[in-house]
């Protein structure tokens, strides 16, 4: 590599612009040139603008559960076969995703300790935060949420006995980001069966369950928590949903995908969501052209990207681990090979893929990112309106490619009214996420378990500071 | 397309012919138009940029007028058209900051700025990330020649403060 002269004649504000335009790691190891470099790097005038150069490079994050732990991994978006690792955690895979940031129900901070911690964490820099201790021991799912409004994180905990999610239950709810973090009661007049299955879109957080008629049968809904108002709705999806459909961000809409894979023409049924208030859905068919590679492959949808592409990803590690790009407009499916240099990926373990992810250095829970908008709504409204006439005038049922326009449901609409709201907090700052340090990445074990007393050292203090 | 063209003037003393239109890639030179303050006959002093710079930029501008023209005689153009055409222009850019040293593209990414042309500086920016995305803080400080002013204790803590990003 040849050397630049005279670099101290490059306005700094030049420098700013090519650091913004790397990854965050580049970024992290280059905080430890120089206390100017360390100094420029940690600037928030310099996060704040890596934030919005970073938004516009999505990355499909990955998580792989490999014998107790978690290990993240990200990819540029799209179709690009590198794979960068970030962070590992010695956690349980039980993980809630939201807007650049991650809920482990179980992480311990270090191995050999008994009990588990509920945290949030920045799975790119690994920072952390410990959120307090639940009195009640729920064993429902969590779900992480954002309200948009106030720019905060809240984090839905439902409690459930048998699995079921009773109307006289009480949940529980944690506003993220103040100081003095406390749990607060929150009831759902519905009762219903939460499952795992979950995407938050603009402030809605939306969860796939099961609720049952008077006569005892069960049928499929949507649970829309309103991450603000702290409301439930149910949307009915009898019909079309299922255990495994795969709840989506259809740019900006929900959507629900239902993948069929095994049999020779691997098709994917994708209804979404267009008129909230009258649930009106549109149904999307799609069968994929013919390709040897997925075939041998067993797949998942990932989710939608900002730009419309379906991303299916392998469920599993392996040698040969591809996602595909499926494009509905063209209809095209592009296997990307992601190559990813680390020994976790030689042994089989479950992947889980997110798409649109954004990195982010600050790991400020108080106002933190947003999700990724899509491109132009108008604009993507209307072409679905000339697809649609274009199905029902053409009737292509023979093509590879047909779209169905019938707005098949208009179902019920249950509306949450007996709503307990929890009394507000007084949100008393404390610069607990500032204290936290990095995590422990380094292959050494010697310098592993260290780096792990110091974030423990910091964690209790956090612990502390939240006692009090 | 009417052809006018201006003279620039490198700071060595080296003189350009070019297009107008390919020269009002720089917002500068594009102002200095507007507010008639070009001459014909004589050529633009360009104090803060080297002959064997400005050759590149204005090999830059030449290139980008062109695509500027396909833009709106093909304004109906097809998808699949513009991706070629985009891929063509990408083909071109990586072709054209291939062999450049980093020294080159420091000097190349001052003179875009100072004529402000947005998208020269976007390139390079994005080249010099590129080249120097995977190397290490020794790697860095050696290219820009930066004195490692951490004691080693500083240094140490900064490392485990960073540690993710050494994985």
């Amino acid at each position: 590599m040849n050397r630049v002269e005279n670099s101290d004649s490059i306005p700094t504000d030049l420098f700013l612009e090519i650091f913004s335009r790397l990854p965050a790691k580049s970024i992290g190891r280059f905080r430890c040139v120089s206390n100017q470099w360390r100094s420029m790097l940690h600037s928030p005038d310099f996060t704040d603008l890596f934030f919005t150069k970073s938004s516009a490079r999505p990355r499909l994050l990955f998580g792989v559960e490999q014998d107790g732990e978690c290990f993240f991994f990200s990819s540029p978006q799209p179709k690009s076969s590198s794979l960068d690792f970030h962070t590992k955690f010695v956690s349980e895979y039980s993980v809630s995703y939201c807007c650049g940031l991650i809920y482990l129900r179980n992480m311990w901070i270090q191995k050999e300790n008994k009990e588990a911690e509920r945290v949030i964490c920045n799975p790119i820099t690994g920072q952390y935060t410990i959120l307090p201790e639940l009195k009640a021991n729920l064993d429902g799912y969590s779900y992480l949420g954002f309200d948009p409004i106030d720019k905060q994180f809240k984090l839905l905990v439902m409690n459930t006995r048998g699995y079921i999610a009773n109307s006289e239950s009480v949940h529980q709810i944690l506003t993220l980001g103040s100081g003095n973090m406390k749990w607060r009661n929150v009831q759902c007049p519905f009762t219903h069966e939460p499952f795992h299955e979950r995407i938050y879109i603009n402030g809605v957080l939306y969860y796939l369950a099961q609720c049952f008629d008077v006569d005892g049968t069960s049928f499929y809904v949507i649970v829309c928590f309103d991450v603000r108002s702290e409301e439930f709705k149910f949307i009915d999806i009898r019909g079309f949903c299922y255990g495994a459909t795969k709840l989506v961000n259809y740019k900006g809409k929900l959507g629900a995908i239902n993948y069929y894979s095994g049999m020779r023409n691997l098709k994917l049924h994708m209804w979404v969501l267009e008129n909230v208030e009258k649930q009106e859905w549109l149904k999307f068919v799609y069968t994929f052209p013919d390709s040897e590679v997925v075939d041998s492959c067993d797949l998942c949808v990932a989710g939608v990207t900002a730009t419309g592409e379906i991303v299916l990803s392998m469920k599993f590690t392996s040698k040969r681990f591809y996602v595909f790009y499926f494009n509905p407009e063209r209809n095209t499916l592009q296997p990307v090979q992601i190559h990813g240099n680390n020994q976790v990926l030689e042994k089989k373990s479950r992947v889980f893929a997110f798409v649109d992810h954004v990195e982010d250095l600050k790991f400020d829970i108080m106002c933190a990112a947003t999700s990724i908008s899509p491109p132009e709504q108008t604009s993507t409204s209307t072409s679905i309106d000339h697809q649609n006439e274009k199905a029902i005038t053409e009737e292509v049922a023979n093509g590879s490619l047909y779209k169905e326009a019938d707005k098949v449901i208009s179902g019920r609409l249950f509306r949450g009214s007996g709503c307990l709201k929890g009394t507000a907090i007084t949100a008393v700052v404390v610069a607990a996420t500032g204290a936290v340090a990095a995590v422990f990445l380094s292959s050494n074990p010697e310098a592993t378990t260290e780096l792990i007393n110091l974030v423990d050292s910091y964690a209790n203090v956090i612990i502390t500071t939240l006692k009090n | 397309m009417s052809s006018n063209m201006i003279m620039l003037k490198s700071s060595d003393g080296a003189s350009f012919e070019i297009e107008e239109a390919a020269a009002r890639k720089s917002k500068i030179i594009a102002n200095m138009i507007e507010v008639e303050c070009v001459d014909e006959d004589k050529a633009i002093p360009l104090q803060n940029v080297t002959g064997n710079i400005l050759a590149l930029v204005i090999e830059y501008c030449n290139k980008h007028i062109v695509d500027d023209d396909d833009d709106v005689a093909t304004e109906e153009a097809s998808e699949e058209e513009e991706e070629a055409k985009k891929k063509k222009v990408d083909d071109w850019e990586a072709e054209f900051m291939n062999s450049m040293s980093l020294e080159t593209m420091f000097e190349l990414l001052l003179a875009a700025n100072y004529l402000n042309i947005k998208s020269l500086i976007d390139l390079v920016c994005q080249t010099i990330a590129n080249n120097i995305k995977d190397k290490t803080p020794e790697e860095v400080r050696k290219i820009f020649s930066i004195e490692n002013d951490f004691t080693p204790e500083e240094e140490e803590e900064i490392r485990k403060e960073n540690a993710w990003a050494f994985g």
